[in-house]
């Protein structure tokens, strides 16, 4: 493997297919070394830690959003989700004791995931309507909920949420700790768990899985609950980083969460696509955003770059497949 | 080299073509004459379809020279190709399921018309065209609705609606009963008349004997020459593509079939389908043949045990004990498998490795309790599979769409193999397979039966089930018409029951 690797490496064109299969990760090197050189304050401690900060909500939704698309369906809900789950998350931490109110958030999210996962598996609804449904009852939901404004956080247990969103442990926000461990296991069960191995099989052929006596519509079922779990998490997350849950939060996160899986290099179309992958496309969209701001570039023409960005992600994809 | 006055219509001359490192095409040679119907023969692998995708402009050459009518043609894309009039009729059909047959066969005048387009015209002359091919479909009709038998008529249709000077048509008969298939035999030997050059790319020796003029063989990328059909005989075109006689072709039956039926269906009856009253048994070690023209209801029976298609009555005993299949979850469970006759939308995992494609039948062996795999044993499981089914691949790694036809059949034979199935339906073995991997998977079902599985093989290949099977049932309109002993097999006989008549 490791002479391969430099063979491989060796000639031009070697180096070239070696950069176009590993394009996610190489464009990731090139934007830090861009971002190092071009900023002083970029490589300081403040302003990576802040970074992290800012990509882990989205990033935990996104590890939803890739095993959906994996399995050939999309999330649209889970922006939505977040802000009807960060509301209640909110309004619980305030009349119940900390761990119940987490717990009760998640089971919420796996149970508002379990309706699109069994519209979707069960009723054969289109992904894309079926969350779509649920995102618009979601965002509702939330406004309802909160009548509007946002809960802020009053217990001793909305207080010790708080602390741990906004602290590091050596060195490393907690809440980008939470998501690192939400990607590796992802990483763990996507390519050594036999969860992982069916919804890839479900996603590169549905009717070759149905024929081979796989589950499918559990399996499917169960991508939308999980999707919805971690959409639970990233909105514990969020609100606790600002001390309260506001259905405003979360808005139009479905999108970047699709944006950092489709960088990663994941097919729209189900069956490719992986953890370490997802988490290198949220890192890009991250980091674009962040030294666009150290670069003091209003959010108008950022929203251009982050396009630029996704269309030349994809283009350099369509390369490694050819 | 200008030569109008040629006594060929296409010449192919030096053809060479080379995928990365891999050298596909070695300077070919083909020269097909005015009106001639031209058989180009080989194995899978041995590069037929790239030269025809050189002669339609899907590829381009990397050497060599194409004459159309004796001037040099380059086509560097298919619609070159259609506009000098060479049209491909495809294995997998390229027609789009949402419009009219009708829209579907003047498909490439939609796009060339300037404004609008003259619907009644259009209906009119491709129901014309059909009729004229002596097949029955509606012209209005929405291509998604047509059977498989239908859509390949319509493609074939669209190929010959425009101007076309050379023909080529890739396995056209694979979906056809032998009545279609004559039907489709006649058209092309009235299309020659007419000038038309036809190539004809096949793997059923007896399909070329009967309508081709001349035999071109490729193997491994070169030609090894031509020769008029009535200068050869199956065993030589044979010998010239594998170098092995046809009597080799089929596997000595040596295996001592049980006295008790394992697996046994009594009046199984589809809520969807045309399948009713469907009653059999199979022996431990006996290979069972079904028979039946298309549409006769083999596939959807084949389903209907296997969970995948919903029953309306009757039921399934497996070592005497009933057992409800209600979805291939159950049957799996059962240890009953399927290997689909379409085999890249319903049998393989194309994007997925070899041995990702084997272990997703069955994972208990190879990962723990909480469902973690062992890469290691799934790597070896994988392997002792591919040497035992002489799977050719540089490792268990390489991504099963890259494979021929054959090793992507063995690959889904595989998938079965790894879960010790009880019972295995295999539905049409060796569709768009080479035949020397034909009779590599003939020898599979043998030795699988020899264990002692009941073996049920659905197959339209006439001398293929007669040669494998110990009895054959053939089914018409949707149940069992007849079933024969080994001493009665016979083309004609299998026909006489297809077509719901009695023996003679």
């Amino acid at each position: 493997m490791a002479l391969n690797l430099k063979q491989q490496l060796s000639s031009p064109e070697g180096l070239l297919k070696f950069l176009i299969k590993y394009n996610t990760i190489f464009i990731f090197i090139v934007l830090l070394i861009f971002s190092a050189v071009i900023s002083d304050v970029f490589f300081t401690s403040v302003n990576l830690s802040n970074l992290l900060k800012q990509v882990s909500g989205i990033g935990i939704i996104s590890i939803g959003m890739l095993i959906v698309i994996l399995t050939g369906g999309i999330d649209l809900s889970v922006g939505s989700l977040v802000a009807l789950l960060a509301v209640t998350f909110a309004i619980l931490v305030n009349i119940v004791v900390l761990p119940v109110a987490i717990l009760i958030t998640v089971v919420i999210g796996f149970g508002l995931g379990s309706v699109s996962g069994y519209l979707v598996a069960y009723q054969k609804m289109a992904p894309f309507i079926a969350t779509l449904a649920l995102m618009t009852v979601a965002r509702g939901l939330g406004f309802i909920y909160s009548k509007g404004s946002p809960i802020t956080f009053k217990t001793p247990g909305g207080e010790f949420m708080s602390n741990f969103a906004n602290n590091s442990t050596i060195g490393v926000p907690n809440i980008a700790i939470v998501f690192f461990i939400i990607v590796a296991a992802a990483f763990v069960m996507l390519r050594y768990n036999v969860f992982g191995r069916l919804i890839i099989a479900i996603g590169s052929n549905e009717e070759a899985s149905r024929l081979s006596g796989i589950k499918v519509n559990k399996y499917k079922f169960l991508v939308y609950a999980i999707s919805g779990s971690l959409a639970a998490i990233a909105a514990i997350i969020v609100a606790s980083r600002t001390n309260l849950g506001s259905p405003n939060m979360g808005m139009a996160w479905e999108l970047d969460a699709i944006a950092a899986v489709v960088i990663g290099g994941a097919s729209l179309n189900g069956g490719r696509g992986s953890a370490i992958n997802t988490l290198m496309g949220v890192l890009i969209l991250g980091l674009i955003g962040n030294i666009l701001n150290l670069l003091n570039v209003p959010s108008y023409p950022q929203q251009v770059v982050k396009g630029g960005i996704i269309i030349f992600a994809v283009l350099l994809q369509r390369f490694e497949n050819k | 080299m200008q030569n109008s006055d040629s006594e060929y219509r296409l010449e192919m001359t030096g053809i060479s073509k080379s995928f990365g490192q891999v050298s596909v095409l070695g300077n070919v040679n083909l020269k097909v004459k005015h009106g001639e119907i031209h058989a180009l023969l080989g194995e899978n692998g041995a590069g037929k379809s790239t030269l025809m995708k050189i002669l339609s402009g899907v590829h381009q050459k990397d050497a060599g020279t194409v004459l159309l009518n004796g001037e040099e043609i380059n086509p560097k894309n298919t619609h070159d190709g259609q506009v000098l009039g060479i049209n491909v009729v495809y294995q997998e059909l390229s027609l789009v399921n949402d419009l009219s047959v009708a829209e579907n066969i003047y498909l490439h005048k939609l796009g060339a018309s300037k404004f609008w387009m003259n619907w009644k015209k259009i209906t009119h002359d491709a129901q014309e065209l059909i009729n004229s091919l002596g097949f029955n479909i509606d012209a209005t009709a929405t291509v998604r609705d047509l059977s498989i038998v239908q859509k390949q008529v319509v493609e074939i249709a669209k190929a010959i609606s425009e101007d076309t000077k050379v023909l080529v048509l890739d396995e056209p008969t694979t979906v056809f009963d032998p009545t279609d298939a004559q039907k489709l035999f006649d058209n092309l030997l009235r299309l020659k008349k007419t000038g038309i050059s036809i190539i004809y790319i096949s793997h059923h020796l007896d399909e070329i004997f009967k309508i081709a003029d001349t035999v071109t063989v490729l193997k491994d990328g070169v030609d090894t020459g031509s020769m008029p059909v009535s200068e050869t005989d199956t065993d030589g075109v044979i010998r010239l593509m594998i170098g092995r006689e046809l009597k080799d072709l089929y596997p000595v039956r040596d295996v001592k079939v049980g006295e008790v039926p394992i697996f046994e269906v009594k009046n199984l009856t589809a809520k969807d389908t045309l399948v009713h009253d469907v009653s059999f048994s199979v022996r431990a070690g006996e290979v069972l043949g079904i028979a039946g023209l298309g549409g006769s209801g083999r596939t959807e029976t084949a389903k209907l045990i296997f969970g995948a298609d919903k029953k309306k009555s009757g039921s399934i005993f497996l070592h005497g004990e009933e057992i409800k299949t209600k979805s291939p979850v159950d049957a799996v469970g059962y240890e009953i498998g399927l290997v689909s006759e379409n085999r890249k939308e319903e049998g393989v995992f194309l994007p997925l490795s070899i041995r990702r494609n084997i272990s997703v039948t069955n994972f208990g062996p190879i990962s723990s309790k909480l469902g973690f795999i062992s890469v290691d044993k799934e790597t070896k499981n994988a392997q002792d599979l591919i040497e035992k089914l002489n799977i050719k691949t540089v490792s268990s790694e390489v991504q099963v769409k890259n494979l021929s036809g054959g090793n992507q059949q063995k690959v889904a034979l595989a998938k079965w193999l790894s879960v010790n199935s009880k019972v295995i339906i295999i539905d049409e073995p060796t569709r768009g397979v080479d035949v020397g991997a034909k009779v590599e998977i003939y020898n599979l079902i043998n030795e699988v039966a020899k264990k002692g599985v009941a073996v049920i093989v659905i197959s339209s290949d006439m001398p293929e089930i007669m040669g494998i099977s110990d009895r054959i049932l053939v089914m018409h309109e949707g149940s069992i018409y007849g079933e024969l002993p080994k001493e009665n097999f016979s083309e004609e006989n299998i026909l006489r029951y297809s077509i719901g008549e009695q023996l003679k």
